[in-house]
């Protein structure tokens, strides 16, 4: 069984390309477990065109439910669970993704998967959200960047987390990827010591696949889009890269936006 | 980076003491059952009630203002209270809890003290200026009254870091001399026609077991000879309403068994104000032994004159040690002793060693 868990600044595409990859592999039978970790408790909803109820809900009614009563089934097979969380401004996300994380390792078997893939939200902003990779639920982090410079820079901060708790990080997703931008992700890749696993473009059939709450895999699987999803699941699986991260000062990141580096 | 090891007083403790000293009839802890049990406990014993929201797993999770809310709302139908203490705790502040909300979602903010404090907020004294601080914006106290008490604990931070059990890393414990060893010592001062001072600076209501040490001082004194002068924290007109009471009821006390107070040192809320005052009026005169109760450390005549600190806790025990009082009696929990709706001088350890002296 492998284990990776997705991490990126937010809204760059996480649980898109978490999805798809699930997809892609659930179609060739690789066993897939995708666990949404936001909670907002969307990151299955691609693979079952709905939301499921939350682990961390269904444990507030019972207390230690059987995992048929929070895990469902989607497209190719997949099998998904949401951890869920608190209303935005109240609670406490990070201790919510302990507890349902930890419920989820003592409930499901695991091992009873190929791949299990955590879509872990934002940044490691606090010791909940580092609880998959900290305690070694997920082998290594992959991070998830586009070329923009936030987006760099949240994964910088990423490492620099990874480094501090001595995670490892098996590559890079370059989400969003442009012709002009690569470069830009190219050097951050090697500055940091990560490699670029793959590369999925900018393209308004992933948004409408996502609109329509559909992974681009079962919407078009014919389409370039598909084609570099599936590539990228390809690698993902296939690699067994994983190392500590370097991580850089934020002036060097700057340096690689104005051509400095 | 220092840090200090050993286990402290917990701010949010010290805010539940404030708000039994202004006389709140509920206290809302919002936390786990079992957060502050023991403080709770014992202010339950001084007639104040003490629930929880009890906090649970979902609740750290999920937030739980409306939890909160329903608690303050239930204790209102069932207790009526004139006033409520609303207390934080470490798992619901460090969530963000916004008390006040609760309180106003409850149609009770208006009665409501709310302290959003908790173990990690600092010294303990932050949980306590807190409270008198939220007291005086809602009309409870006059500004001076809280400038005053936000000195005193302000001073009182200095004092124990500077002389208390918050100036080492680690202090180990101890449990003390022998009382009878001390009355011994005590006695044979008062035998030989020597001057004790007598010093009482104690804290709050803990000053009901301490003062005990001063009756039995003086009654060995009448029955053996030499002097006693005796120096207490018991301005009646200094603090809150509950506090003023204490000193009036333990200088009533005094009064019925004769025990005449040479030297009012301040009030009974003002210990590091009133040890001060103390060490004075000892180094003007010095006794042949000083005898000091309640925060010996605040009286720093250790190195000038024979002393014995009575105080309470293995921890302050062995400090006093440390700093060098000849004698250290350590006594059983004084808020353990004290508090109680019926308030009268309780027996000490040291007292009852002296009034046996007496009678061997």
């Amino acid at each position: 069984m492998r284990a990776l868990a997705l991490y990126g600044k937010g809204g760059i595409g996480k649980s898109t390309l978490a999805s798809n990859i699930a997809a892609a592999l659930g179609g060739r039978g690789v066993k897939t477990l995708l666990v949404g970790c936001d909670p907002k408790a969307d990151s299955t909803i691609n693979l079952l065109g709905r939301r499921i109820q939350p682990l961390l809900e269904v444990m507030r009614e019972e207390k230690r439910p059987p995992p048929e009563r929070f895990t469902m089934v989607g497209f190719n097979g997949v099998s998904c669970v949401e951890i869920g969380g608190p209303e935005p401004g109240v609670g406490c996300a990070g201790r919510g993704l302990i507890i349902g994380i930890r419920y989820l390792i003592e409930a499901l078997d695991l091992e009873e998967f190929d791949l299990v893939i955590f879509d872990v939200p934002a940044d490691i902003v606090c010791g909940g959200l580092a609880v998959v990779v900290k305690e070694g639920y997920a082998e290594s982090a992959l991070v998830v960047t586009s070329d923009e410079f936030m987006s760099l820079y949240a994964a910088n901060n990423l490492c620099r987390g990874f480094t501090s708790i001595g995670a490892k990080v098996g590559g890079l997703l370059y989400n969003r990827a442009s012709e002009r931008g690569r470069a830009y992700v190219e050097a951050f890749s090697e500055k940091v010591g990560l490699p670029i696993l793959g590369s999925v473009p900018l393209s308004d059939e992933i948004k409408n696949a996502d609109r329509a709450r559909r992974t681009m895999i079962e919407t078009d699987p014919s389409s370039a889009a598909s084609a570099a999803m599936i590539s990228l699941a390809d690698s993902v699986y296939k690699s067994r890269f994983s190392v500590i991260p370097k991580w850089i000062p934020a002036e060097d990141l700057e340096a690689i936006f104005v051509g400095d580096a | 980076m220092s840090v200090i090891m050993h286990p402290r007083p917990s701010p949010i403790a010290a805010a539940m003491y404030t708000l039994r000293d202004l006389d709140v009839d509920v206290i809302v802890l919002h936390g786990p059952s079992g957060c502050c049990f023991r403080p709770a406990r014992l202010l339950e014993r001084d007639g104040v009630r003490v629930v929880t929201s009890a906090l649970l797993e979902d609740d750290f999770v999920f937030g739980s203002e409306g939890k909160l809310s329903r608690v303050l709302k239930r204790v209102d139908e069932l207790f009526k209270p004139r006033l409520i203490g609303l207390v934080g705790s470490c798992a619901s502040m460090i969530i963000g809890e916004d008390l006040k909300k609760a309180a106003r979602e409850a149609g009770l903010l208006d009665k409501t003290i709310c302290c959003d404090v908790h173990s990690g907020s600092g010294d303990n004294t932050v949980g306590a200026i807190v409270v008198l601080r939220e007291a005086m914006s809602m009309g409870l106290i006059p500004r001076e009254e809280f400038e005053r008490q936000k000195r005193m604990l302000e001073m009182a931070t200095q004092l124990e870091q500077a002389r208390g059990t918050a100036r080492g890393e680690y202090i180990d414990t101890c449990v003390g001399d022998p009382p009878k060893e001390v009355a011994r010592a005590i006695l044979g001062v008062l035998a030989s026609g020597g001057k004790v001072a007598c010093v009482l600076n104690a804290k709050k209501e803990t000053a009901f077991l301490y003062a005990d040490v001063t009756l039995a001082i003086c009654e060995a004194s009448r029955r053996l000879g030499g002097k006693v002068q005796v120096l207490a924290n018991l301005d009646p007109s200094v603090g809150l309403p509950r506090v003023r009471l204490y000193s009036r009821q333990i200088l009533g006390s005094f009064s019925d068994a004769g025990v005449a107070v040479d030297a009012i040192t301040g009030g009974i809320d003002e210990y590091p104000a009133s040890g001060e005052k103390a060490k004075q009026i000892i180094l003007n005169s010095p006794p042949d032994l000083a005898v000091i109760s309640g925060i010996p450390h605040a009286v720093a005549v250790e190195r000038a004159v024979r002393t014995v600190a009575v105080s309470v806790g293995s921890r302050a025990v062995s400090n006093l040690k440390s700093l060098g009082y000849d004698y250290v009696v350590g006594e059983r929990d004084a808020h353990q002793v004290s508090l109680g709706r019926n308030k009268q001088i309780r027996r000490s350890l040291l007292g009852q060693a002296i009034r046996e002296g007496i009678r061997a």
